[in-house]
Formats: structure tokens, sequence, C-alpha cells
């Protein structure tokens, strides 16, 4: 899942085939359209027909042992004036930047770190992505007793240093950043692990060169090592950011989007009301949205990054 | 290196032993305190400040969630839905990721990562229905089926990523030689993937054995799996954080096992995929 | 199977609740309790100690009928999305299920999911004499009756709002227990010690959850959420009041973080001697005199909600054992709730603390009585309740969306915001949501 998504839209796209390697590439798909097949069997039956219905549910007002009846697009009009849903997109806005932003910082770092040689380079990179493969649902619940104002290790910690108690996930104010914290937590190691790829790449001849100038270590970040990991960097924000604005394992077993409204993102509104309030046509509704502003904002990403990808070969010598 | 300051040899030791220090220890004592309040009594995990090191140890957390009814079952529900997913995922998301490596085949690309964009909750509702509808429920079918929605796309991410940097100057030799394209795929491509195919397999195993979104709904009592029946942990008018620990460590343990033997290969699988593009 | 086998069965049956209680009769021989033998049931259960007893007895069930039942306990929230979402698929995977009256009573009545048993009850080679409509309390008959006057489930366990306290903390400040609302809140400010990390009261401050304890709190006002004439009276000025008086509670006196606080949050604080008083189902007893979960015990008082501005009153929420409408075993099902509710079962669920039953003839049983674990403390609490109770939360179809609506509204006042303001708004958000579903 971490890799790909540059190559197709990166080195693949935007350039238009010349028409010697278009009749070229038709010729090798028709050999290799047999080994697609089955997959797109599987990937149509298990999201096409998903899909299909959904739509047709959202235009319905459908609740569980109630009604079912078609009311055209007033499942999207009502989405319009409910505040709750548009006050679960900032939430969701706000969660994603920072749980993008985050890791990419601390990863990036960690990355430059576990690049270098040291004793035990294994061990240590095992461990630090332990966060990243543990089961989230398992994960958030050894949080949530960790952030427990009154019994919890962490307040407990802050005590230690002098800093006075917090009420983490239990206060509409810190609510969000400490899910945050979960988030950057549990991710970091996914980003290192994508520019880490990157570093692994970087030729050495330049920054010997650049040491030949008299360049610092400053300068040969800045200007070796930065421009060859942003790509990779780019990548680690698309995945993230999908991941992100999906996210629900976390919230839902920490706060399930509380206190009061405070941490309801839209994936955990959908679920309210489509499993606690049983509305499952207007659920449709807000799932046939969020998924709108999933590709959207995925799509903008895609394309702000090959704009960038090709600003770099134009700057390229 | 890449960020080596100036000063003096043992200054950028000391430097670098603290630096990964700090990466570590997030991981470290999270897991450490999850171990601790799996040992714990009650009163212990409740205690405020805090106890560390608990005068007695409550092994009977970890018994009471081996005990558990069906805790055997379970766990073989979570391997059989993780197993086939995973294999199911592999065998056409393997080829797939090879045509479109060689197709370049952008477009197709788009349209698996879409699947990837899709909220998991959407798909709850319709297929819900739909496995009634066939009668697959009661089953781990349905599961299954479900869990394919992150593992084919993960595979096919993946085995894209690994075609790409294999070369291709062995398979155009191959072809000319007159062998079919299943031959060269079998024969030329497959034997240089796998290592590819390992990470897939492995990043597979994980996203599935960890999916808890699917369970709520689809999972009935003969078919509920691991992260699901953790959650289900948390019981109504009982302190029990203990018991809870220990259950969220031992869903997670397989995974960790696994990520600690396999870390050279999910790290070197997770960095060359990116390798090509660089 | 000879009938011999079947007294012996009964016999052994009897023994063992002997041993239990002194005196608990055994189950009838008029009814044919194994006519339905090798019948296999699913049943979907709540966990709970209702649940979990259900399961825990289970093979005393399979030894009196020789009838199978599957059961599962899942965590009350998911088991009442998934008990909806399989009854209104009209084909759910059991044939008995537990279900939360205050909650999905009109729900499952609307649907008609359940199956109406009023017939069974009648017939006395299915029903034990002892088990009569008279028997159980009117809020139980109520929750279980739909409007038609048709039994559709058999009320099992009911919960009350009750206050319990820290001897130990009020001893220290030579407090009493509280006589009024006003006094209980001064006393809650009074025993706070925030250096101290004591707090005077601890109570749900989680939406959705809250709401359970605003609606008993409402009572002291002498309103139930929804008017006899069926209008909401959140945004009355005795609504009003109530959620000043909750917002008090809940700011002054309070520990930090109690606006995420739902039950479990509250019974930690409580168990760890942090917090004086806690306001909540008289259902979470047990482990507050359990030493391994406990640093309180001997310690608690447990008492009725003192009087309110205008009226005493205890929340009263309720479980209910029903048939799915769709089972092919309507009376095997039937044997399984009956055998749920019944007096053995019923004074094992007393007398651990795990619930209250619904039927008199259990509650007022000295013998049952006896065999209480609790402190006597508890059951006087839980019989004067039973005097005052009356239902927290309003009979309607949309209860998760009132409690979500309300509950955001609650947890708001706890960081600041005016209550008349809050809980006017919230009445104007859920009052069109109500009108819709009533008409539907």
């Amino acid at each position: 899942m971490t890799i790909d998504l540059h190559a197709e839209f990166g080195s693949a796209a935007g350039r238009p085939a010349l028409p010697k390697e278009r009749s070229h590439k038709r010729l090798r798909s028709r050999r290799f359209w047999p080994f697609l097949v089955p997959a797109l069997i599987v990937l149509t039956a298990i999201t096409v027909v998903p899909w299909a219905f959904t739509l047709w549910m959202s235009v319905r007002e459908f609740t569980v042992g109630g009604t079912n009846e078609f009311v055209g697009l007033a499942n999207y009009a009502r989405l319009l004036v409910d505040a709750r849903f548009s006050e679960a997109i900032w939430h969701t806005l706000f969660y994603t930047f920072l749980s993008v932003l985050l890791p990419l910082i601390f990863g990036t770092l960690a990355a430059l770190v576990l690049h270098r040689e040291f004793p035990l380079r294994g061990l240590v990179r095992g461990i630090f992505v332990l966060p990243m493969m543990a089961t989230p649902v398992a994960i958030a619940l050894v949080w949530t007793m960790m952030f427990h104002p009154q019994l919890g290790v962490l307040n407990y910690l802050l005590s230690l240093v002098g800093i006075e108690p917090q009420g983490w996930v239990f206060h509409p104010a810190t609510v969000i950043p400490s899910l945050i914290l979960v988030e950057t937590w549990q991710w970091t190691p996914l980003v290192a692990l994508i520019v880490l790829g990157g570093l692994a790449v970087i030729p050495r001849e330049p920054y010997e060169s650049a040491e030949i100038d008299g360049a610092g270590a400053w300068m040969k970040f800045r200007y070796i090592t930065w421009p060859m990991i942003l790509p990779f960097l780019m990548i680690a924000v698309i995945i993230r950011m999908i991941d992100a604005l999906k996210s629900f394992d976390i919230i839902y077993a920490i706060t399930q989007g509380g206190p009061g409204t405070a941490s309801e993102t839209i994936n955990i509104y959908l679920y309210s009301v489509a499993f606690s309030y049983y509305n499952i046509g207007y659920g449709s509704a807000i799932a046939v949205v969020f998924f709108v502003l999933v590709v959207a904002i995925s799509l903008a990403m895609l394309v702000l990054r090959q704009k960038l990808h090709w600003n770099e070969m134009a700057g390229a010598p | 290196m890449i960020v080596a300051g100036g000063g003096s040899l043992l200054v950028r030791r000391l430097t670098l032993l603290l630096s990964v220090l700090a990466i570590v220890s997030p991981a470290i004592l999270f897991f450490l305190w999850m171990l601790s309040l799996s040992l714990k009594y009650e009163i212990d995990n409740a205690a405020y400040p805090p106890v560390f090191f608990p005068d007695r140890i409550a092994w009977k957390n970890y018994a009471s969630v081996f005990e558990s009814n069906g805790f055997l079952s379970i766990f073989w529900n979570s391997v059989i839905v993780t197993g086939s997913a995973t294999l199911i995922a592999l065998l056409v998301g393997v080829p797939a990721g090879y045509a479109i490596a060689r197709m370049k085949a952008t477009k197709m690309a788009a349209v698996v990562l879409i699947a990837r964009m899709t909220p998991g909750l959407s798909y709850l509702i319709p297929l819900f229905l739909l496995f009634q509808w066939l009668g697959l429920l009661g089953t781990l079918a349905p599961q299954i089926i479900a869990h394919l929605v992150l593992t084919v796309p993960i595979v096919i991410w993946i085995m894209i990523g690994y075609f790409e940097t294999t070369p291709m100057d062995l398979e155009e030799a191959a072809a000319i030689d007159g062998a079919s394209s299943w031959q060269v795929f079998r024969h030329v491509a497959l034997p240089i993937a796998k290592p590819g195919i390992t990470v897939a397999l492995i990043l597979a195993v994980i996203f599935s054995w960890n999916n808890f979104v699917f369970g709520i709904v689809l999972a009935g009592r003969q078919t509920r799996t691991l992260p699901v029946a953790v959650y289900n942990m948390i019981s109504f008018e009982q302190l029990s954080w203990g018991p809870l620990a220990a259950a969220a460590l031992i869903v997670t343990f397989p995974v960790l096992v696994l990520t600690v033997f396999a870390q050279r290969q999910i790290v070197a699988g997770l960095t060359a995929g990116a390798v090509k593009d660089g | 199977m000879s009938i011999s086998r079947r007294r012996f069965m009964q016999g052994s049956v009897a023994g063992a609740a002997g041993l239990l209680t002194g005196a608990v009769p055994a189950f009838s021989a008029n009814v044919d309790w194994r006519r339905y033998a090798g019948t296999k049931l699913e049943a979907n259960l709540i966990k709970s100690p209702r649940g979990e007893l259900l399961q825990k007895y289970a093979k005393e069930f399979f030894d009196l009928t020789g009838i199978e039942v599957a059961s599962e306990v899942i965590p009350e929230q998911q088991q009442r999305q998934k008990a909806v979402i399989e009854l209104g698929s009209g084909k759910p995977n059991f044939d008995i299920v537990h279900l939360s009256y205050h909650v999905q009573k009109r729900q499952f009545d609307k649907a008609g999911w359940l199956a109406d048993i009023s017939g069974f009850m009648k017939d006395p080679t299915l029903t034990d004499a002892s088990l009569t409509e008279s028997d159980f309390s009117k809020v139980g008959l109520d929750y279980a009756k739909n409007q038609a006057g048709e039994l559709r489930s058999l009320p099992w366990s009911v919960d009350y709002f009750i206050v319990y306290w820290n001897k130990e903390l009020f001893a220290k400040k030579g407090l009493s227990f509280p006589t009024s609302f006003d006094e209980l809140a001064s006393h809650a400010e009074a025993l706070t010690d925030a250096k101290a990390g004591i707090y005077g009261i601890v109570g749900r401050g989680l939406k959705n959850a809250n709401v359970a304890l605003y609606g008993h709190l409402l009572l002291g006002y002498d309103v139930e959420a929804l008017d006899k004439s069926g209008r909401l009276t959140t945004d009355t000025p005795e609504g009003i009041a109530a959620a000043t008086y909750y917002q008090r509670l809940l700011t002054k006196s309070a520990p930090p973080g109690v606006a995420g606080f739902n039950w479990a949050e509250c019974q930690s604080a409580f168990v760890q001697g942090r917090a004086a008083m806690w306001i909540d189902g008289v259902g979470f007893a047990p482990p507050l005199e359990d030493p391994e979960k406990s640093r309180v015990v001997g310690k608690v008082g447990y008492s009725v909600m003192p009087k309110g501005p205008k009226a005493q009153g205890s929340a009263t929420y309720g479980d209910g054992i029903g048939i799915a409408a769709t089972s092919k075993n309507k009376e095997a099902a039937y044997l399984y709730c009956q055998w749920a509710v019944s007096k053995l079962m019923g004074a094992r669920l007393l007398q651990t603390g795990g619930g209250v039953p619904f039927r008199n003839s259990i509650l007022n049983d000295a013998e049952v009585r006896k065999g209480v674990k609790m402190p006597g403390d508890w059951v006087d609490a839980v019989s004067g309740s039973g005097k005052v109770g009356r239902p927290g939360l309003p009979v309607i179809i949309p209860v998760a969306e009132f409690r979500d609506i309300i509950g955001i509204a609650l947890t708001n006042t706890l960081s600041g915001a005016d209550p008349a303001a809050e809980m006017k708004k919230a009445t104007e958000q859920f009052k069109p949501i109500l009108e819709k579903s009533e008409k539907a």
C-alpha cells in the first residue's frame, strides 16, 4: 500500500506517448489482460456492487424496521443544513492535517537517524515499526486507560515534571490533539520507512563532491537530501492522508466521538447515523459525500505531487 | 553522512545513541506499560500513583482470557479469515500487479486506488444485506470477502512497485525464445519478485488481522475474530483493565512476533518498492 | 424421557436452589419442561450480570429441558445495534433476544419484531403457575406490553439510579447523607479537595450516557422527559433547572475530565476512594465490595436519591427477554425466557447484586433477601427506589438520537455553556426527529 501511487501518477502518466509506442503498448496490453481479469472481477464485486447499493439507498428514506421510500435528493439537502455534519467535516480536516503533518516531521527525523550505521540497527528498526503493526483497537484501549485524568499514567508522568494534570481525551479542548498523539505514535514508523526508502537510493557522489566544496551538514541536507527525499515525502503524505481521513478504529474505541461531539469525524458520525439511529438512507448520503471528499482531496494531492515532480525535472540540468 | 554535524567522535556517538533512544522509547515504553497492566490486579491497575512493579502478579488475567468461552475458536476464526483473505489476494493480486506494471496501465492503478480510498464503513450495510440474501451469514465467508477489500489493493500496489523495479531484459529474452506470457510470468518474473511477494503477504496479513470494522457487523457468535472479541471484553458493570490489557496483548502478539522476525523483509520491501522512482 | 428422570432432574435443580437460598421452590411439575428436548436455540444477550448469569447456569437449563441454547454475550451498544439490524433484515440469526426497554421498547413494538407471548402465559402446560402478569411490577409490565396490550417479552431485570457514597470521606468532614438536592450539591462541594485529588461527586458526563443521569435528576422536578401529552419537557423551566443542577454538580465538585466519563470511569474513581458520591444504577455495586477491585470495601453507603425541589424520584431502566417473531421454536424459546425470569434465576440475580428482578414474589421473599451478598443498605436502597421509580428516558423510537442530542447539550454545559440556551437549542433540534418518527 505504501509505495506505488507515484509510479503510476509520476513516471507513467503525463508524458504523451509516441504513436509507435502507443501501438506497441496496445499489443503488450493484450498479452497482459488475462493476468488482470481475476483481480478486476474481485474488485468489482467487492466495491462496485456495494457502491451501487449505497447510491441507491442514499436517495431513499430508509430506516431499519421503518420506512423505505424514494425521497430524491432530500437526504443530500438535509446534509447542507446539518450542523453536526459540517462540524464533523472540520474535525476531520483538522484531525487529518495534524495526523499527516506530525508523523511526517517525526518520521523524517527518525529516518535520518535510522539510516545511519550503528550496532543492533536491525533490532532497533524492528522495535521502531511495532506501533504501526499492532492491532489498533487493542492499542486504543490501552491508551484510553493511560489517558484517564485521575488514574492514568500520563498525568502521573506529567506530575513528575511539575505539569498539572490534563484532561486528554476527556476534555473537549484536548480530545482531538490527544487522539492525534495516538495516531502519530502509531503511524510515524510508516513515514519513516518510506523516507528510509528514499534515503537508500541517494548516491554518495553528491555528498562527496559537496564535502570537497566545503559544504556543512545543513547545506548538504538542504540541497542534496531534501530534494531527493521530497518525492517520497509526497507519497507518505498521500498515503497518510487517505488513512487519516478514514480513521475509525482509534477514535471509535477511545472516545466514540466525544466528549459531546468534540472528536466526531465524518466517519464516526456516519457510523452513528447508520448504526445507532438506523437511518440507512441518510447514512448512505453521508458515505457518498464523504467518499467524494476523500477522492477529491487525494486527487488534489496527486496533482500537486505531479506538478512538484515536473518542476524538479525542469530544474534539473 | 546525511545529518552528521561537527564535534568530536564521542559527542557524535553520544548524540546518535540518544537519538536512537528517543526514537524507540515511545514504542518500548508503551508496550512495557501494556505488559504491566496485563500482569496486575485491578486494584493495582487503578491505583494512583501508578504501580509499576506489583507485589503480586496477576497471571489470572491471561488465564481468564484463554479460559473465556471460545477463545481458541475465535483465534482460529482470525487465522482462517486472515489466511484466506491473504491467499486469495496473492492469487489475484500478484498477476494483476504484474500486468499493470508491464502495461503501464495508469488508469487501472487509479481504480485500485479508489477501492482503497473508500471508507470501510460504506461497505458494511450493502455487504450485510447481500450476504444475508445469499444466506452466507453465520459462516466466515462474509468476513473473508470483506477483508479482500483490504488485502487485494495492498497486494496489487506492492507488486506493481516490485515488478517495475525488476529488469525486463530476461523476460524479453524469454519471450523471443518463444515462451508464452504465462511461462514468462511463472518462470522468469515470479521468482525474481519473491521478496516483494513476502512483503505483500506480511502487510496483507497484518492489515487483515487488525481489522475491526467488518467484524462488528458481519461477525456472529461463531464467526467472531480477535479484534472484535477484545473490544467485547469491555464489559458492562465490571472493571477489567487487566484482562483487557492481557487480551489486547494476546491479539497483537502474533503480529508483533511477525514484525520482529520479518523486520528485515518488511523494511527492505517497503523501502525497495519505493526505490524505482528515486 | 421417562417421567421419573424428569422428576429427578427437577429435584436436583430444586436442591441446588435450596443450598443457595434456603427455600426457593422447584420448577413446577405441571409444566412439561422436556416437551421440546433436543431443540436447538440461539440467544443474543447483553454482556451484563444478567446475560452472564444465564450463560453461567446454561447447563442447568439443559438438564431441566434438554433444549440446547447457544448464547452469546456482547457489550450493550454492539448488541443493541446488531439485534436491530438483524431483526430489521427480517431474518435474525437468533431465537431469543435480550432487550433494553428504555432504549428499544417503542422501536420493537412498532416494528413488531417480537412474538406475542400472551397466549403462552395463559397455557398452564407451558407456564409455571407462579408466573403471572400481576407478579411483575407495573413499570415492568408497561414496558413488556405493546399498545394493544399484548405481552411481547418478559420483564427481567430493573435498574434504579441510586447514590453511592463513601462513608469514610463523609465522616472526615462530619457530614451525614444529604436530604435534598441542595444539600447534596453543597455536601459535594464541601467534600471536594482538589489538591488531594478527592472530589465530592462523580457521574456520567459523556454524551448519550449522561442522559440517563439527567433523566434521573428531572424526576426531582416532578417531570419526565416526555409529558403525558407527548411534549418534550427538556426546554421547560423544570427541564432547564435539572440541566442547571446537573451542570452545578459536575462542574463544581466533580473531577476534571468528567465530560468524558461513562459509568466505567466513574466507577474507577469511586472504588479508588477519590469520589465521595456517585449517582448511577444499582447494578454497578458488586465490584465496590470486591477487595480485588476496590479500596472502599465496607465503606460504601447505598441510598435512595434525596428529594428534589418538587418530588423524590429514581430513574428506572429495565431489561427484558423476548422471542423473535421469526423464530421457528417459539415454545422452546419461551421456556428459556421463563427460566431466565424464574424465581431461582431471579433470586441469584438479586443475591449477587447483578440486577433486580421485576417480580415482586422474588423481591419480597424474606428467604431470598437473606441470601443477598450485598450490604443491607443496598437492599434498602433498591426497595426504597422501587417505591419512587419512574422511567428515566422517554419511550419513543429515536431514543439514541434523543440521548445524543440532549447529551451533547449537557456535555456542553460542562465546559461552561448556558444550560437554558443549550437545552432550548437541543430540544428544537430533536423535535422534528420525534415528530417524524411518530408519523412513520
